[in-house]
Order: C-alpha cells, then structure tokens, then sequence
C-alpha cells in the first residue's frame, strides 16, 4: 500500500525504498543499478538505462490507436478466399470462426475466437484503461493494475496464430482447379494490429503504475 | 543466495533474482538442440494433402513464400522473421554465450551485447504460435482432403519443448553476472553458497 509521500509499507510493515527515491535507475536490458539521472548507457551490456520509459504514455497511446484502427478492417476485409469448382468464397475473421463452428470443431473454433477476437479486445480494453488510469491518477489497486499489465505483455502474441493459419492453409491447399487458397487483404490489417498492440503494451511502463503520478520525471 | 532458490518483489511479488542448479549446461544444451531442430525441420518434408487425385506438399518456408506469391510481402518477410529468423537468432545467441561462459573464456562486450538481444527478442520468436496456427489449419482442411504431418512437424513440435526448457532452466541473473566478471579466473559468484 502507497504512503502519501510515495514510500511503501511490504508484508512485514517495514519501509521500502524504491530506485527512484535512493537516486539510482536499472538498465532496462539487464537490471545493472545505476545513478540517477544519467545520461550514460548501461556500463554492463549497453542497454538503455531509464527510471521511468521516456514518453511511455504518448507512445503507449499512439501503438494502441495504430492497433485499434488496424483491426477495422481486419474484420471487415476477408482474410482467405476459398477458389474452388464450386465458386469462390470469401471469410473474415468471424465467417471463418463459424464455419469452425459449422463443422463442429467447437474446441478449434474457441481457439481461434478466443486469439483473434478476445485476446485482441482484452488488450486494447486494459492498455486503454491502464494508460487512462495513469493519465487521470484514477484511484486503483497497484496490485491489480500491475497484474493486468503482466498479463497484456505474456498474451498479445498469440493472437498471431490467425495469420499462420491462413498462411499454411494458402501453401497447402493450392490443388490446381480442385481448389485453392488466397490469403486476403484482412490478414495484412490482422497482423498491422496485432504488432503494434504488442508494442504498446511494452511501450507502457509498469513502474508507472506505483508512482501514483504520470509524468515519470 | 543459495542454489535453487529466488527472491520476489515485495510489491507485486514479480520474481526479481533467481540463482537455478546448473542453468549454464542445462540452457546451452537445450538451446543447441533447438538450433538442430529449426534447421532441420526447414528440409524435412512438413504437411502433405491429397484428395482426389491432386496432391501438395509444403515445408516451412512454403507457408512464407505462399503469403510472398500473394503479393504480401511485408508480410511474407514479418512471418519468416516471426517463425524462423528470429528463433533460430535468439537461440544462436543464447548458445553462443553460454558456449562462452562454459569454456571460462573473458566476458566480452560482444557476449552481452548478444545476450541483451537474445532477451529483447524472446516476445518476437513465434514458432510456438506457428505450430498452434498449424494445428487449427489442419483442424479446417481435415473435413476436405487427407492429410500426412511429416518429420519436419515433429522436430518443431520438439523445438517448442526445447525453447521451453530453455526459458525455464536459463537464470539470467547467473549469465549477467558472469558477464560482468572479465576475467577467465574470476570465480563463479554463485559457486558454493
């Protein structure tokens, strides 16, 4: 829990001191302590050395409005075309879910909706809010925000599997006139999305989340 | 601190320093099996399809090239980077310093410079997200056509595992600080607590 001048209190009531507050800031890359502020780079391994991401919030902001607008037409462009004897057909993301459905692989088509259309909306949901709850110093748990962040960071990458499934299927079923897979517009927009999700949630610094305040200094 | 254990942030109780039982051979012999992995699945044969008459058959790199064929590009290039590239570079840089630190050769700032990479690149390496798209596609195309997973599928299968038990026995706490002592002679500082 936070005191009003910033310190905290652990499990064993005793007063812990964060890096910023003793005058030192870790190399971003490999944890090296160093004085604060600095315009060095880390003496150990040469990685960026930061007490707080410089413009964490503007560039989490601006990766996340990337990724939210990519994935409109993500979902409304198809993402395969289906070329057969039997005519052509075309599937979004959701048309192809349901044809899972239509088949009754529910398992698969959980999979899928749950990498392509859950994950997706979680993350942008929670960046969106952390980043609002930083911007407006909302009053919330330290604990919970930290959470929610660990978990934007370990789940956003598989919401890549869309684009591979669309990539295998585009290579293997190329049966001459019989039938044969076109990857479609709507995966470029996937994969535009899901990248620069992936990098607003690392862009987003979770230290941020225990200053109470915003501007990192 | 003693062998085998690890300390947690008082906060959000995040673990911030490990010391794993002998993360240097076990990670630099799980990275080199991996690195034979990838190499090897890129020639054996991956997924064949035949129905009626017609038959395909495609390695890794063919799902990269069919998005390349399409006029994807970027794409094409972001997902040969995704599955194979940076994989096969993360887990090369991995084995290369712990290859290093194995033989007691001096730290070098090349050595910590790859191993930051190998660290900056872990969320960028999907091959373990290509094998689950695979695994859906074959789910799709099993209603239409007769399928056969080649060698190719099982070695990737097994570099999963292998990446794996690199992230879980690697304890980049041991690596940094055996990267920080330049001397060969420098004892091991965990050595012995």
């Amino acid at each position: 829990m936070a005191n009003t001048d910033g310190t905290h209190v652990n499990h064993d009531g005793n007063l812990g001191v964060s890096a910023l507050q003793a005058g030192l800031a870790p190399c971003l890359a490999c944890g090296t302590l160093h004085k604060w502020p600095t315009d060095a780079s880390c003496r150990r391994c040469g990685g960026v050395v930061r007490s707080r991401k410089r413009f964490s919030l503007q560039r989490t902001w601006a990766f996340l409005f990337v990724g939210i607008l990519a994935y409109i037409p993500a979902n409304i462009l198809p993402i395969m075309d289906t070329r057969s004897f039997l005519g052509n057909t075309s599937d979004t993301i959701l048309t192809g879910v349901a044809a899972l459905l239509a088949d009754g692989s529910y398992f698969v088509a959980i999979i899928v909706f749950v990498a392509s259309v859950c994950i997706p909306v979680i993350k942008f949901v929670v960046i969106g809010g952390l980043a609002l709850s930083l911007q407006f110093h909302w009053a919330m748990s330290e604990s919970t925000r930290q959470r929610l962040h660990v978990i934007t960071e370990f789940i956003g990458r598989w919401s890549m599997i869309d684009v591979f499934v669309v990539a295998v299927l585009a290579a293997l079923i190329q049966l001459g006139a019989v039938i044969k897979v076109v990857p479609g517009p709507g995966i470029n927009w996937f994969a535009v999305s899901v990248v620069f999700t992936m990098l607003s949630a690392t862009s987003l610094d979770a230290r941020l989340i225990w200053d109470g305040r915003s501007d990192g200094a | 601190m003693p062998a085998g254990t690890q300390a947690r942030c008082e906060r959000c109780e995040h673990v911030v320093f490990t010391n794993k039982a002998h993360s240097i051979d076990r990670a630099l012999a799980a990275s080199l099996a991996g690195i034979v992995l990838l190499i090897v699945s890129l020639w054996l044969p991956f997924l064949a399809l035949s129905r009626s008459g017609f038959e395909s058959q495609i390695s890794v790199l063919d799902a990269v090239s069919a998005l390349w064929l399409s006029d994807m590009r970027w794409l094409a290039i972001f997902s040969l980077g995704f599955i194979v590239l940076l994989p096969l570079v993360r887990l090369s840089f991995i084995a290369w310093v712990l290859w290093q630190l194995r033989l007691d050769k001096p730290a070098r700032p090349a050595m910590r410079w790859a191993f930051r990479w190998a660290e900056f690149l872990e969320p960028w390496a999907m091959a373990e997200i290509f094998m689950v798209g695979v695994v859906v596609s074959l789910v799709k195309i099993s209603s239409i056509a007769a399928l056969t997973v080649g060698l190719a599928f099982w070695s990737l299968l097994a570099l999963i595992a292998v990446t794996t038990l690199v992230s879980v026995v690697l304890c980049r706490d041991t690596v940094w600080q055996r990267l920080t002592n330049s001397s060969p002679t420098a004892v091991q500082p965990m050595a012995g607590q």
